[in-house]
């Protein structure tokens, strides 16, 4: 058994960021499934919002206006308070860590604008920002190699809760085929999001909400996780995305006839309203027969832009498009069809990260979250773009210091070690030694088809209910799939098993959480409910597992401070 | 959709003594990428087949492999373009050790980049961390440019696997690792420069570049890394930090183009070693004789070109 | 045919072979030479480390003086090639700069148009000349001779500056060896680097660099090895010895230039090709094909 005071599970931002504010007094581990470079906070493109007002007026009553807005009002306003007053400080702070930003001619950090944002407030480094600020952090936890322990290719299956205190995790090298007690004080999850069981998705194949599954496992309940936000552009049968920055530098939607539909549906803002109101409006054109020659993708035009400006602002994107579907945007609009990108929902925490089980404040003691797996939740129905490495930043650094002060007062607990190994051990045995009718890859194709057919950017009880029964019958047929490497060296076929069992779980929960919620809001649009519904469904979903493996709902309120619920237009 | 064979080297070391290729046939997909292709294999063929991925999306840098001998990114690469007589053949990275199939140990490589302090050097040695800034640092346009192609890598290790100097010399700080080293270098923000260049100079360090290309032909973001580690050797030879066989190689070179219009081969090895470099003289002397000896020293005369008053000219101009 | 003939500093130097197998060759071949006296040295990818505009400016008027012969330049070092082609790049590529070069080329009387194409001896043989026609000629054919062929960075990459349209997938140098009679031998050693440009700094290191492709030609049974590339042949041939030492082989692999092995094929004399100005002697192995020489 390891032992390390702190064990933050996750390399990406919130996890990176966290174990630097804590790890000068406290012994700490980092736990990763892939290289911490490799984390997906480093495919975010377009920028990380913060009121710097480097280039117009600005302030964080707007920044916290517009994300209320945005969330269309299911956002927590103190939390979100919280996060735009840290804004500014927090991008400074990464400045000042090394961070490379695009600048403004006299040499401050420049900004954009995005989607919903009503100033031009996203801080860039290019269309890489996630890129630069993944490695500036990487390299401070480097600098502090002697204070952090990185496990790198260490993968969570497990989380240790008894009576609502966390006591370590379970964890499988990768490499060796081990399995390892990690015993600790504390333990912070930044284990990222769950856009995996979509077909078409930005997520990297690493976002299988490992972290989530292993919380929900130990009892702790998911919040909000019918809320999947649809990017309006993913590159045409790949999701891969092509930045909201490439709206933000003035890129136009097109369809099949030519037109700006945006027009129709957010006059004022046109392509920079929101991305849920974006993608459906792609969706409501494809689906009327206004995509490209009819078929289920529209155009984003950057010609207008220019090459210099592409070259200079977008290069990425632009090779995307060049390699992924051999398009240069210079001379060719880019077709483009909404992808799942981001998981609004996830394991309950307060804005210290503390993790929360229920509407009465009962804590998890020794257990945190941040970051997309977790739901604070500061982007309710909708995040706005931006505000996603913002929320890892901010959540990771308030997170650290709260670990900070936890840890100090808090001890190492006794753990069975050989039942832990012996349990999770069990598991693997099952997906190891099934009778092998089945194949991994057609129930993963058949989740991630009826997840985005039926669970999608538009979503009806019907749809629901006929992807449900499907998602069961699937989770029936992975005990008979096959896993065929017998070895513990490297045995990534084993991996994607869990991962794809995960899937299945979490599938389950989004999916009745999504009927459960009779409304339209934000990313969840019902057509058999398309009206926004304060007086019933103001208030966010807690999905437990009960004991039998069903799911129990329940809810909580909305925090309202600020800005009561008003009508959402752009 | 056509019938390509893809062969793909294999190895797992708790069955195999020695990697060995094998053969899958397969119809690829219009607009497959080469990720695509290993991922069908995997799940519809041989599930045994391990590599690594992640974004897919060209940023994570997880799965570079040789693809028909050289390093891609699997994600970022049309399998279409890579299918040479109906045949693909996929690799490890080279220059690392195999774990299995085409993962490899990474370990040396992450790890070598300690070697030049990969962070920001914002105080001065030994002060105090100074009270909360609450500004930005400025930096131009034109600085973030000089640091924006280096900080484009994605850490693949594809640099490094066709190294030729890695190859024949484990030490060297290799093509990554110096192209980090250049974006702190050269950040308008970092207050460690001189220590910095010190440092590359060494031996292992930016001196021990070959030249070959291979980092920026492999290389499958924007750093260029030999452009990055030439830019390291003329910001050292600015600095004065010429105390070193490279340096002096430079020097000497251009002194004997200033004064003759071409490179003097009986004084440059002479230059480069330094003239108070005993052994590093002693060691030229058998390649000397026996070029000697075979009529290939160069002629002991050292003659100018024609119109040498029009490059002295261009030496002059340039040097204000 | 006719270019403005390039030596570079090696082939007037300690490879002097290099340039009277050129000069024979292209006799042989009728193919006019003026050979440029009153140019520079390219830089060899060393001054620009110093000063990148003043190399680009060497190499600048490099290329006036061969457009105002109207005359496309011949290179015989893959080195040369590689970095005037660079500076070429660089050049047309930056009005600014090029404005600003022809402004220090003024005052000696020379104006860099932007024209003038860069090729290398191998690039003449198989494009401009033509590779049937050159068979035509062998008198002497290879047969039976395992040639390793070697092409050197320069004439490589970055590809960005070669004239090949894919470096990685050429097969220039083979193509050759096999209209010559030979037989080339596969090896990965054919692309890799020899390792001279560190010889000064870190020797151990470069000379593995040899040996590693020099053992890996030997094992796939190669009689010798064939450059472009005057630079590698200074590590290949002069330091084999010590190359030897390395690998723990006694390699005896002669390295031959490419207009050695075109010469040889085309019947000319070896006293005129330099074949005995080598350190490892090229008579041995070679013996079948110079018989009556």
């Amino acid at each position: 058994m390891l032992t390390h005071d702190v064990i933050i599970v996750g390399a990406g931002l919130a996890g990176m960021r966290a174990a630097l504010e804590v790890c000068d007094k406290y012994d700490t581990a980092i736990i990763t499934k892939v290289y911490p470079t490799r984390s997906h906070s480093g495919a975010a493109q377009g920028g990380v919002a913060a009121s710097l007002a480097n280039s117009t007026d600005d302030s964080w009553e707007l920044h916290m206006y517009d994300t209320v807005k945005g969330s269309d009002f299911l956002g927590d306003q103190d939390a979100i308070e919280m996060m735009v007053k840290d804004a500014p400080h927090a991008i400074i702070e990464m400045e000042h860590m090394g961070c490379v930003f695009s600048r403004t001619e006299d040499g401050r950090i420049a900004q954009r604008e995005f989607g919903g944002h009503s100033r031009p407030r996203a801080c860039y480094a290019a269309d890489r920002t996630g890129h630069a600020l993944l490695h500036a952090l990487y390299e401070q936890v480097i600098k502090k190699a002697d204070k952090i322990k990185i496990y790198s290719e260490w993968y969570i299956l497990s989380l240790i809760v008894e009576d609502n205190v966390c006591k370590g995790v379970v964890t499988y090298d990768i490499k060796t085929g081990r399995l390892e007690v990690l015993r600790g004080k504390a333990v912070l999850f930044a284990t990222g999001g769950y856009g995996r069981a979509f077909s078409i998705t930005s997520n990297a194949f690493a976002s299988t909400g490992d972290g989530i599954i292993a919380a929900y496992r130990a009892g702790i309940p998911l919040e909000d996780m019918e809320f999947v936000q649809f990017h309006p552009t993913g590159l045409y049968g790949q999701g891969i995305l092509v930045s909201e920055a490439a709206r933000g530098e003035g890129g136009y939607l097109v369809n099949g006839k030519g037109e700006r539909f945006m027009e129709k549906y957010a006059k004022a803002k046109m392509e920079l309203a929101p991305r849920d109101i974006v993608s459906r409006s792609v969706q409501t054109e494809v689906n009327e027969g206004r995509g490209i020659n009819g078929k289920d993708y529209v155009y984003i035009d950057l010609r207008h832009l220019g090459r210099e400006k592409i070259l200079e602002k977008l290069p990425q994107i632009r090779q995307l498009g060049i390699d992924f579907i051999g398009v240069d945007c210079i001379e060719k609009p880019i077709p483009i069809q909404p992808t799942a990108h981001y998981s609004m929902g996830g394991i309950p925490a307060d804005k210290d990260g503390q993790v929360i089980i229920d509407d009465k404040g009962t804590k998890i003691t020794g257990f945190f979250a941040a970051g997309e797996c977790a739901c604070v939740s500061v982007h309710g129905a909708n995040r706005l773009g931006t505000n996603s490495l913002l929320d890892a930043l901010v959540f990771g650094r308030r997170t650290g210091k709260a670990l900070m002060e936890f840890t100090g007062n808090a001890k190492l607990h006794d753990i069975n070690k050989n039942q832990e190994i012996s349990s999770v051990r069990g598991r693997i045995d099952t997906i190891m030694n099934t009778s092998g009718t089945e194949s991994m890859n057609n129930i993963r194709n058949e989740l991630k088809e009826i997840m985005m057919s039926s669970c999608g950017v538009f979503r009806n009880k019907e749809g629901l209910e006929t992807c449900l029964k499907k998602v069961k019958e699937l989770q029936g047929r992975f005990k008979k799939a096959k896993v065929t490497d017998r070895g513990k060296t490297f045995n990534s076929e084993l991996i994607e098993a869990v991962e794809l069992q995960h899937m299945l779980e979490y599938s389950e929960v989004i999916v009745v959480s999504a009927i459960n919620r009779e409304e339209s809001r934000g990313s969840h649009a019902r057509t058999d409910f398309p009206k926004r519904d304060d007086a019933k469904w103001l208030k966010h979903t807690l999905s437990y597992k009960k004991p039998d493996g069903g799911i129990e709902l329940k809810y909580k309120s909305v925090t309202i401070t600020k800005h009561q619920p008003e009508e959402r237009k752009y | 959709m056509s019938k390509v064979i893809f062969s793909i080297r294999r190895f797992n070391p708790e069955k195999d003594s020695k990697p060995y290729y094998k053969d899958y046939e397969m119809n690829v997909p219009e607009g497959a990428t080469v990720l695509d292709c290993l991922n069908l294999i995997k799940w519809t063929k041989d599930g045994t087949l391990t590599h690594r991925m992640s974004c897919r999306s060209a940023i994570c840098g997880s799965c570079a492999v040789k693809v028909n001998g050289h390093p891609k990114l699997a994600c970022k690469t049309q399998a279409a373009e890579e299918i040479i007589n109906g045949r693909m053949k996929i690799e490890p990275l080279g220059n690392a050790k195999v774990l299995k199939d085409l993962v490899v140990d990474l370990e040396p490589f992450f790890s070598k980049f300690q070697k030049v302090k990969p962070w920001l050097v914002t105080e001065a040695a030994g002060s105090q961390q100074s009270a909360v800034n609450v500004k930005e640092t400025r930096q131009s346009p034109e600085d973030f440019h000089r640091i924006d192609a280096a900080s484009t890598c994605i850490m693949c290790a594809s640099c490094v696997s066709d190294c030729n100097s890695w190859a024949s010399n484990e030490k060297f700080f290799g093509p990554a690792v110096l192209a980090k080293a250049q974006r702190f270098v050269d950040d308008s923000r970092d207050k460690a420069t001189l220590e910095r260049v010190i440092n590359l100079s060494e031996a292992n360090g930016i001196w021990d570049c070959t030249h070959c290309g291979e980092c920026v032909e492999r290389c499958p973001a924007e750093v260029k890394p030999m452009d990055r580690i030439v830019s390291l050797r003329t910001t050292a030879i600015k600095m004065g930090i010429v105390n070193n066989n490279g340096a002096r190689h430079v020097e000497g070179f251009v002194d004997s183009i200033r004064s003759s219009g071409r490179l003097n081969e009986n004084i440059i090895p002479v230059k480069s070693m330094g003239i108070f470099n005993i052994p590093g003289l002693l060691s030229l002397i058998p390649v000397g004789i026996r070029m000697f000896l075979k009529g290939k020293n160069p002629p002991i005369i050292h003659k100018h070109i024609d119109e040498m008053d029009d490059v002295k000219r261009i030496f002059k101009r340039l040097k204000k | 045919m006719k270019y403005a003939f390039y030596t570079g500093c090696v082939a007037k130097g300690a490879g002097r072979e290099l340039y009277s197998s050129s000069v024979a060759v292209a006799k042989r071949l009728g193919i006019e030479l003026h050979e440029l006296t009153n140019v520079s040295c390219c830089g060899a990818g060393v001054i620009s480390e110093k000063d990148p505009l003043l190399s680009d400016t060497l190499n600048a008027r490099t290329f006036a003086i061969a457009e105002e012969l109207n005359l496309d330049i011949m290179n015989i070092c893959g080195t040369c090639q590689g970095v005037m082609m660079k500076a070429q790049k660089s050049i047309n590529g930056d009005v600014k700069r090029k404005g600003n070069i022809n402004e220090i080329l003024k005052d000696g009387g020379h104006q860099y148009k932007g024209k003038v194409k860069v090729k290398h001896l191998l690039h003449i043989l198989i494009e401009d000349y033509g590779i049937d026609k050159l068979k035509r000629l062998v008198t002497r054919p290879l047969k039976g001779l395992k040639v390793a062929p070697f092409y050197g960075c320069y004439l490589l990459r970055p590809s960005a500056y070669s004239n090949f349209s894919s470096p990685d997938r050429t097969t220039a140098l083979e193509d050759l060896i096999i209209a010559l009679g030979g037989e080339p031998v596969q090896y990965d050693g054919r692309s890799k680097c020899c390792g001279f440009p560190i010889v000064m700094m870190n020797k151990e290191s470069s000379l593995t660099m040899s040996g590693i492709s020099l053992k890996e030609a030997k094992e796939k049974n190669a009689d010798c090895l064939v450059t472009p590339c005057p630079l590698c042949h200074l590590n290949l041939d002069s330091y084999q010895p010590e190359i030897d030492k390395i690998v723990q082989t006694k390699l005896n692999l002669p390295i031959l230039h490419l207009p050695q092995l075109v010469g040889i094929a085309l019947g000319i004399d070896s006293k005129e090709l330099g074949l005995n100005k080598h350190i490892v002697s090229t008579e041995k192995i070679l013996s079948s094909f110079l018989k009556g020489l």
